[in-house]
């Protein structure tokens, strides 16, 4: 019986590890493709995809943490637009010091992440509608303020950080986005407020019984995905070379993609970053596997549409499978 | 020594006194029973006392100091521990991070030290007799665990005071035993204990003192328990035994069964249950909380799925699938225990809510149909029902509970339901609308309408029913006639249960 | 803590005795009355201030613009009935415009069927989406951010992002059809939807029954009512008048443009969700107010339409419209605790 009970265990421990799946599939991927396609591991597209993939990630980790706490942010994006024209603007119009204007990019984010979350945790309206006004608001304070015309002045050393390898085909881009990802993880795994927003995600009730303060763990939520979103805007002026006001519009669908494919529950209190890694590479192949393939660019969004179906279907049925295997451990 | 002393508090909710004049002391070194059937304001109390209502007169006085807590996280830091009859932890969560969930660190970004808060955790678990490693994922534990770890975590707040609303209802007399056993050290470790239960052998079992309510008044505050009998403590639930009102005898049917079950099992784990129901017939469902009552009211709805046996409505073998299909082709309908949830719609009109059954009905070939059309059905039954309320226009979630009440049983009796599943018809309600819903239960199986009757509220059951099947563990246990002498149906009802638990 | 003590038991008598004298304040302090307070000062301020505000050719594109919107906001408004949302009304209403433009244009389809064909068409995308969020039990949310992609992905896949150009002259002529001078057939389409779904919610079965699950499934579906149809209808519902607003702004623009509700369609969400927020309508189901839907579109368009003509950048409105929404929700919310505290709730 203690047997049987301990090869259950480690299979629910093997479910329950978000991040085996994907990495299996992002392996395979990897692999199938190369087959058919030698290029696949030339240097400058591994360089390509893993610029690519750093971006993503580091949008992903900003809807993430709000995935966690069971709430969306819609204006993620636009809050990385924002961002991203605020940081080269200010060079560009005042000649600000890069380090500077890194701080003032930054700030910007956390407060407007705050500022949502601030209003959302004040009145218990739903985050998604506050979020859908941030969004509009952001975007429009960025148009309205570069007139939908990009700043060109990106000084050299952003570009080159932009396009500068680090190491081999890794590009410098990768060093923000393993900070993020290793300070997530760490985060959610070992800080007291990312314990805190698993918890409120997974059961306000008992988390507010239980003297964590609801209202401070929405706003710290909300203001990491703001500072995360913002770290992504700049990553992009720099991988772009330009400060374009467009920056943001399409990060909507994959934010949420990456996260659900790694096993991200939406209602709150589960989300794995390894899982989350995983998603964003998967998203990377396909849409680096249709560009070397020549498939019509467009087939991305049907694709990521019916990725996140197909993950959304995975997620619920093995959460089905645990429930069902803890309760046969439970009755034995 | 005084731990916690509940003097002269009254809570009014419009339409209902909840709590009159109710006193109540505990001790520390005690445990203390806090007896009342349902709706005797038990809940009422306690949610004072954790500060998520604030009395209306009275006071509640901590360790000699008044209180007012603010919300149940400042009952929590006062050294007020409630455990709740829910489960409240966060499952994917370990063990000893549940219990130290407030106290992961100093600021919202220190590290977590896992370390040290293992090692508090255990001295906890250690106490509580709970052998798991503190590392454990809640998931991992059995209810009856889960609820140590929650006891544990109240404890681990320097509670002298700690409040155990129902704490056995879903355990297994084992995991009874247990649990009392380390209430009891925490008693002689000077703690206060308060025990709400429906289950009066526990109470004698591990309680000394025991404040009785009954509609919102004390039948007794904080008496000696060992000077008391079970009798007493019953007499003093219930008020006299001559609650059980004198009806007429009502003639024994012996039609067709309306509805017959054999040998049914359902997915929610539901075996080997037989039972029949006639035309004019009441017959109860009595069992204790847990024991599957609501689940097969579900299953006879087909909210789950017939895994074995046979279901027969007026004789033919049928498989409902859905709510629609036995209201819609068996006549079956379904008053939910949970009013505010299931029952009703609290947003819509009183009209709403009791033209919800026929609409379908009501409306014309292109599904055209009008306020009149339904008022023309639903009004002379809302007026049979003498239903007070301004307008049939008006929200529902503003009437009384005894109001609310009779439109949930309006709804069933618009559509004409042939069935009527009737489940805890009397919960939260006032004492008058509960005879007058006692009468109304009569009268509908006068005009030849089945019921069935679920209650956890045996003075009711012995009123009501003709004849009572006993439930536990999601099976049948046994069939007591009502012969409404209330000491020896309430006896044999008891040994059904019982006999159970013995085996 | 007053959520806790409506929770407990309902001040009923207090509400029964304010009854009848709270009926006044209650009107007052309504969304729609509020919103027809509000439009009539901001068309006050506009025609006095401003010049052109109220010459025929302004006030024509100002009402054409409210049939648009209202029928956009009508389009989410049937979905937030139920409690849930639905992210594709602009893709379903691009996809259905398309539909429309391919029929006519390449099939040589009579319009008079063609127009049936993509309202079908709609409805049908809206039934895709009902039918997964019943049968998967997830949110609305993340299943409708899902067919939002690949539905304008497989528009744009087959239509290589080509406009359809070549619609026959009626399709324009209809979008610049005036009543009076004044008033465009967009807009008396949208007064006569906002009528027949009035009617629809009070006087039929379904409408009910749309209400009834959106305020409490269980409770609902306790009743008899078969709560996965009825959410289905509801998405159905979102898929034909989203396919509507997409026709109506062909017959605007006299092309079936793949851009016409910006990427994905998301430029819809705004407006999709505004106006039916700024009329009253319950985010979490169970209450509607299409009288208020007509009157928020009416609030948004009267107030971009005057900043415009104060020469604010168009960007700025952007702006301003977000931030109308959370005013409206804050003013809301503000409105709810009061009527809370007067125990009018």
């Amino acid at each position: 019986m203690a047997a049987q009970s301990n090869t259950d265990g480690r299979l629910i421990r093997a479910f329950d590890n978000d991040w085996i799946g994907p990495g299996i599939v992002s392996a395979v991927a990897v692999i199938g493709i190369s087959l058919f396609q030698p290029a696949f591991l030339s240097s400058f597209n591994i360089f390509v995809l893993v610029s690519a993939i750093s971006v993503n990630m580091v949008i992903a980790l900003g809807q993430l943490v709000i995935i966690g706490i069971g709430q969306m942010n819609l204006a993620l994006g636009s809050i990385g637009g924002l961002v991203a024209i605020s940081f080269v603007g200010v060079i560009e119009k005042f000649g600000v010091p890069v380090p500077l204007a890194l701080a003032f990019g930054l700030g910007i984010g956390v407060a407007a992440g705050m500022a949502g979350g601030y209003i959302i945790a004040r009145t218990a309206i739903s985050a998604f509608i506050i979020t859908l006004a941030g969004l509009q608001i952001f975007k429009g304070i960025n148009l309205g303020v570069t007139e939908a015309q990009p700043f060109y002045g990106v000084p050299d050393v952003v570009k080159a950080f932009g396009t500068g390898s680090v190491l081999g085909p890794l590009p410098w881009l990768m060093v923000p986005m393993v900070i993020c990802s290793v300070g997530m993880w760490y985060l959610f795994n070992r800080m007291r407020i990312g314990r805190h927003i698993l918890a409120m995600g997974s059961n306000p009730h008992a988390a507010e019984l239980s003297g964590i303060d609801p209202k401070a763990t929405i706003i710290w939520a909300h203001a990491l995905s703001g500072l995360l979103a913002a770290v992504a805007g700049i990553m992009l002026v720099a991988k772009l070379q330009i400060g374009q006001p467009t920056i943001g519009d399409d990060w909507l669908i994959s934010s949420f993609a990456a996260p659900v494919i790694g096993g991200a529950v939406l209602s709150g209190g589960r989300v794995s970053v390894g899982g989350t890694f995983f998603g964003v590479v998967i998203i990377a192949i396909i849409t680096q596997a249709l560009v070397m393939f020549n498939i019509d660019p467009f087939v991305v969004q049907i694709v990521l549409g019916a990725l996140i179906l197909w993950a959304v279907a995975i997620n619920r049925l093995r959460e089905v499978r645990i429930t069902r295997m803890q309760a046969r451990g439970a009755g034995a | 020594m005084t731990a916690l002393q509940v003097s002269h508090v009254s809570k009014s909710f419009p339409g209902v006194k909840a709590l009159n004049d109710v006193s109540m002391t505990m001790t520390a070194g005690s445990v203390h029973a806090l007896l009342g059937e349902n709706g005797a304001g038990k809940s009422t109390l306690i949610k004072i006392v954790t500060g998520i209502y604030q009395p209306d007169a009275g006071s509640v006085m901590m360790n000699g100091s008044p209180i007012r807590f603010a919300n149940p996280r400042q009952a929590a830091a006062g050294g007020l521990g409630v455990v709740h009859q829910e489960r409240n932890l966060v499952t994917r969560f370990s063990v000893g991070e549940n219990i130290m969930l407030d106290r992961l660190g100093a600021h919202a970004l220190s590290k977590v030290n896992y370390a040290a808060i293992y090692r508090e955790a255990e001295l906890w678990l250690k106490l509580l007799d709970l052998e798991v490693d503190p590392r454990t994922p809640v998931s991992r534990l059995s209810v009856a665990q889960m609820q140590l770890v929650e006891i544990g975590k109240a404890l681990s707040l320097k509670s002298r005071v700690l409040l155990l609303d129902e704490p056995t209802a879903s355990l297994t007399p084992n995991e009874s035993t247990v649990l009392f056993r380390i209430l009891r050290r925490l008693r002689d470790d000077g703690v206060a204990i308060g025990f709400v239960s429906h289950k009066l052998e526990e109470v004698f079992d591990i309680c000394d003192r025991v404040t009785v309510l009954r509609d919102g008044i004390n039948a007794c505050d904080s008496a000696d328990l060992t000077t008391l009998n079970r009798g007493d403590v019953v007499q003093m639930m219930i008020g006299r035994a001559e609650r059980i009102t004198k009806r007429a005898p009502r003639p024994k049917p012996d039609a067709t069964p309306y509805l017959e079950m054999r040998g049914y099992a359902s997915g929610l784990g539901h075996r080997d249950i037989t039972l029949s129901v006639r035309p004019g017939e009441i017959v109860g469902l009595y069992g204790l909380v847990g024991a599957g009552r609501s689940e097969l009211a579900r299953s006879i709805l087909g909210l789950s799925k017939q895994l074995a046996g046979d279901v027969r409505v007026e004789g033919e073998t049928v498989h409902i699938t859905s709510v629609a299909g036995a209201l819609h082709s068996h006549g079956i309908g379904y008053v939910s225990e949970d009013r505010k949830q299931e029952g009703l719609i609290l947003l819509h009109s009183v009209l709403a809510n009791g033209g919800i059954t026929i609409w379908r009905k009501l409306a014309n070939r292109l599904g055209f149909l009008r306020d009149r059309t339904v008022n023309a059905q639903v009004g002379p039954i809302l007026r049979r029902l003498e239903l007070k309320t301004p307008s049939i226009y008006q929200t529902i979630g503003n009437l009384s509970g005894g109001n609310q009440q009779k439109v949930s049983v309006a709804k069933w009796m618009a559509a004409g339901v042939k069935l009527l599943i009737i489940d805890e018809p009397t919960v939260g309600i006032d004492i008058k609308t509960k005879a007058y819903m006692h009468d109304l239960i009569h009268e509908l199986a006068g005009h030849g309408t089945a019921v069935l009757l679920i209650t956890s509220d045996m003075p009711e059951m012995v009123d009501v029913a003709d004849r009572i099947l006993v439930m536990d563990g999601y099976r049948i246990k046994g069939e007591v006639e009502n012969d409404r002498n209330y000491d020896a149906v309430s006896k044999a009802i008891m040994g059904f249960i019982h006999g159970q638990q013995a085996a | 803590m007053s959520h806790l003590a409506t929770e407990a038991d309902p001040p009923a008598q207090r509400a029964a005795r304010n009854g009848r004298a709270s009926g006044g304040l209650r009107l007052l302090l309504s969304n729609e009355f509020g919103l027809a307070v509000l439009i009539a000062l901001t068309v006050l301020v506009f025609s006095t201030t401003l010049d052109g505000f109220t010459s025929p050719f302004s006030l024509f594109t100002i009402g054409r613009q409210i049939g648009i919107d209202t029928m956009i906001g009508l389009a989410m408004m049937a979905v937030i009935v139920t409690g849930g949302l639905d992210l594709s009304v602009g893709a379903i209403g691009v996809c259905a415009a398309m539909v429309f433009g391919w029929l006519v244009q390449m099939l040589g389809l009579p319009i008079y069927l063609a127009i049936p064909v993509a309202v079908l068409f709609g409805a049908s995308l809206g039934f895709i989406n009902g039918f997964t969020v019943v049968k998967s039990g997830v949110h609305s949310f993340i299943i409708t951010l899902a067919s939002m992609s690949i539905f304008f992905g497989i528009m744009i896949f087959l239509t290589k992002a080509a406009a359809f150009n070549g619609l026959p002259p009626e399709v324009q002529a209809f979008g610049k059809m005036k009543f009076f001078k004044t008033i465009s057939p967009l807009l008396l389409i949208s007064i006569a939807m906002c009528a027949a779904l009035a009617a629809f919610y009070n006087l039929t079965a379904l409408g009910r029954q749309m209400l009834a699950v959106g305020a409490n499934t269980r409770a609902a579906e306790l009743s008899g009512i078969r709560s996965g149809r009825i959410i289905m209808a509801c998405h159905m519902l979102t898929g034909a008048l989203a396919a509507v607003a997409g026709l109506m702004v062909t017959a605007r623009t006299g092309a079936s443009v793949p851009s016409m509700a910006g990427h994905l369609g998301q430029d819809w969400l705004l407006p999709a969700f505004l106006a039916p927020v700024l009329g009253g309508t319950l985010l979490s189901g169970g209450r509607v107010s299409v009288m208020g839907t007509l009157l928020g579109a009416t609030f948004v368009t009267v107030m971009t339409s005057g900043l415009l003509l104060m020469r604010v950048g168009e960007f700025w409105i952007l702006a301003s419209l977000g931030m109308m929404l959370l005013l409206a929700v804050l003013a809301d919310r503000a409105r709810q605790q009061f009527l809370t505290n007067k125990g009018m709730i």
